[in-house]
């Protein structure tokens, strides 16, 4: 039944119908997730989604249309919307799918957002290391997607910004500055890539938040964060700022010296879900790390959302059956104890 | 004196200019100091004359605090990494003498973050060699240095010993292949990679001041990446550092036109952008050399 729902609710889409259909077997598991939580009134526990999904050309709007009907996000919630997309993207390195987020990725993002009734998609980002974002979106290839997609692109690091009182005082940071483009937007959607990180232990949907605050106001890198404790001011963003939605590309992640030097990890899911710290937590174990032992998702749990797993209701493949084990670096500090 | 081309985007530029001095850093918006800062820049170097561009210049003065910096926001005075950029606009401004003498005493009496490094430091840079930060109470990093640098030189303290040092800085930050970027050399036993526009800010800031043989890996890095450079921040800073150098390649006016035509697909570029494709198509040499 909630198969037939979500291909009624969408048009032309003929292609990834057929797509679709191939999920039916999972579809059926998944609404009697639903309905279990409708009938015993667990919905205040938080929700992931895992999908396999093995490489780039797939078709990734599907799965993410998918992947948001079942974690209950529906057309009505999203219909003339504005949605501002952030992926991750670091350094301009041509030919390399495992350092930013996958622009089809990001394409798929779009088309799903658009498809479910969204009146904008923009796209966004302040990258932390090189100051020339143009030539950041054009190696990683994001401009061409976005330039044939008609996608706007925003630089966060430039934007005119707005300061507000920081919530979540983790760090000694009285105040944050953001971008007036997140006040802009209806929602927000983090797009992180799975990696390993060489201070933070991992960076994922929570730590992909740094990129939007703005160089102007933070440098290149943003420093201002580090010395205010980097740990400390992922959860400051994270309780500040209101995100809404979290799309992370595990297609391909990065292992070892991560967020720029590693190597890359085929890991093949992407993990969605309204909750970064529950999705986090999820996208970590997957890479076979221990999410209790990363000091700002410990710190997090129960205060922004949950890590421990009795408390998040996992959607589509279950951990255990796309769990790969991301490489560490023993002289890494961050990486010590990470192992489940 | 200007082809018709490059007059054009000098026009374009000019719509960011605002009724009571000062640029925004796009059209329609609101004053920013580092896109003002950069637009004397370029309509300088283009050879407009002075009295066109006084009301910007005493915009930026205007924005100065008591102490001398320049702030990307007023309200927010830990941003003053515009001070060495509204040094450089200053210059040659009989009525901006003081603004730019108070500039110049914060820089010389402000540095980033130092301290001694550890031996078991994942870091290799040496964290204790002064420089500047982007924003007050950070390390210190290629960029803002390169550009106090350069404003120093500019000012007539090529000599100060935060000249010195600063040079000393910028070289210890110089990757070993060569190249720098942002300012880290080698973490957790990794040398980083380089990136253009570090690397063309660091040249242009060092020339004359070490010799050829200790930054010719970089300047091959950049000559060998400049080719494929097209975004403005990249080709404009690559361009300025090997022409500081006396290594402008050729064609590079019209590699400029083109980074220019690519705002046709992108959008309009913000103003600093701009500002540094029109410096860099007047400047044979760099900034320092020049203006």
């Amino acid at each position: 039944m909630h198969l037939q729902r979500i291909l009624k609710s969408r048009h032309g889409w003929t292609r990834r119908e057929f797509l679709l259909s191939t999920f039916t077997a999972g579809v059926f598991a998944l609404s009697g997730g639903f309905w279990l939580r409708g009938r015993t009134g667990r919905t205040k526990k938080a929700e992931t989604l895992i999908s396999k999904v093995n490489d780039y050309n797939a078709d990734i709007a599907s799965v993410i249309i998918f992947g948001m009907k079942e974690l209950g996000v529906t057309e009505k919630e999203i219909n003339g919307k504005k949605i501002l997309l952030k992926p991750n993207l670091v350094e301009p390195q041509a030919n390399t799918i495992h350092i930013n987020t996958h622009p089809l990725i990001v394409r798929g993002a779009a088309e799903a957002f658009l498809s479910m009734g969204a009146d904008r998609v923009t796209v966004a980002e302040g990258p932390g290391h090189c100051h020339d974002t143009l030539r950041t979106l054009e190696a990683s290839g994001m401009a061409d997607v976005l330039l044939e997609d008609r996608i706007p692109f925003v630089d966060l690091n430039c934007d005119d910004v707005y300061t507000v009182k920081n919530k979540g005082r983790y760090s000694p940071l009285k105040t944050l500055t953001f971008p007036v483009a997140l006040r802009q937007a209806d929602w927000i959607v983090s797009m992180p890539k799975l990696k390993t990180h060489h201070w933070a232990g991992v960076t994922l949907s929570m730590k992909n938040m740094f990129g939007v605050m703005p160089g102007r106001f933070y440098g290149w890198p943003k420093n201002v964060l580090h010395r205010a404790g980097i740990d400390q001011c992922i959860l400051d963003i994270n309780a500040t700022l209101q995100s809404h939605f979290a799309i992370a590309d595990g297609i391909v992640g990065m292992e070892g010296d991560g967020p720029i030097m590693g190597s890359p990890k085929q890991a093949g899911v992407l993990v969605m879900g309204r909750n970064f710290v529950a999705v986090d937590a999820t996208c970590t174990r997957i890479m076979g790390l221990n999410p209790k032992k990363v000091p700002y998702l410990k710190a997090a749990s129960n205060r922004i959302g949950p890590i421990q797993e009795k408390s998040i209701l996992q959607f589509g493949e279950t951990i255990d059956s796309v769990r790969t084990k991301f490489q560490l670096i023993d002289k890494i500090p961050a990486h010590k104890k990470l192992c489940i | 004196m200007q082809n018709k081309p490059i007059a054009e985007h000098i026009d374009r530029l000019w719509e960011r200019a605002l009724p009571e001095g000062g640029f925004s850093a796009k059209i329609g918006g609101n004053y920013r100091p580092d896109s003002t800062a950069w637009a004397i820049l370029a309509l300088s170097a283009a050879g407009i004359k002075n009295d066109h561009i006084e009301p910007s210049r005493a915009r930026l003065a205007d924005s100065q605090l008591k102490d001398g910096r320049v702030c990307a926001l007023p309200e927010l005075p830990d941003t003053y990494w515009p001070t060495p950029l509204a040094i450089l606009a200053w210059q040659g401004s009989q009525y901006q003498r003081e603004a730019r003498s108070r500039a110049v005493e914060f820089l010389i009496h402000t540095t980033g973050l130092h301290w001694k490094r550890r031996d078991d430091s994942p870091v290799a840079n040496d964290p204790s060699i002064q420089g500047w930060s982007w924003i007050a109470n950070t390390h210190s990093w290629v960029e803002p240095t390169a550009l106090s640098l350069i404003a120093l030189q500019s000012a007539g303290y090529g000599t100060h010993k935060r000249a010195n040092e600063a040079t000393h800085m910028i070289m210890d930050r110089q990757l070993s292949h060569g190249g720098w970027n942002y300012g880290n050399t080698v973490v957790f036993d990794q040398e980083l990679r380089p990136m253009p526009e570090n690397t063309g800010m660091a040249l242009n800031a060092l020339a004359g001041r070490v010799s050829e043989e200790k930054v010719i890996r970089s300047l091959h890095y950049l000559e060998s990446q400049i080719k494929q450079l097209r975004t403005p921040l990249s080709l404009g800073w690559s361009l300025l550092g090997l022409g500081a150098w006396r290594k402008r390649p050729d064609h590079a006016k019209k590699r400029i036109l083109e980074s220019l035509e690519l705002q046709k697909i992108y959008g309009d570029y913000d103003t600093s952008l701009l500002s540094l494709l029109i410096l860099s198509f007047f400047l044979n040499g760099g900034i320092t050399l020049e203006t």
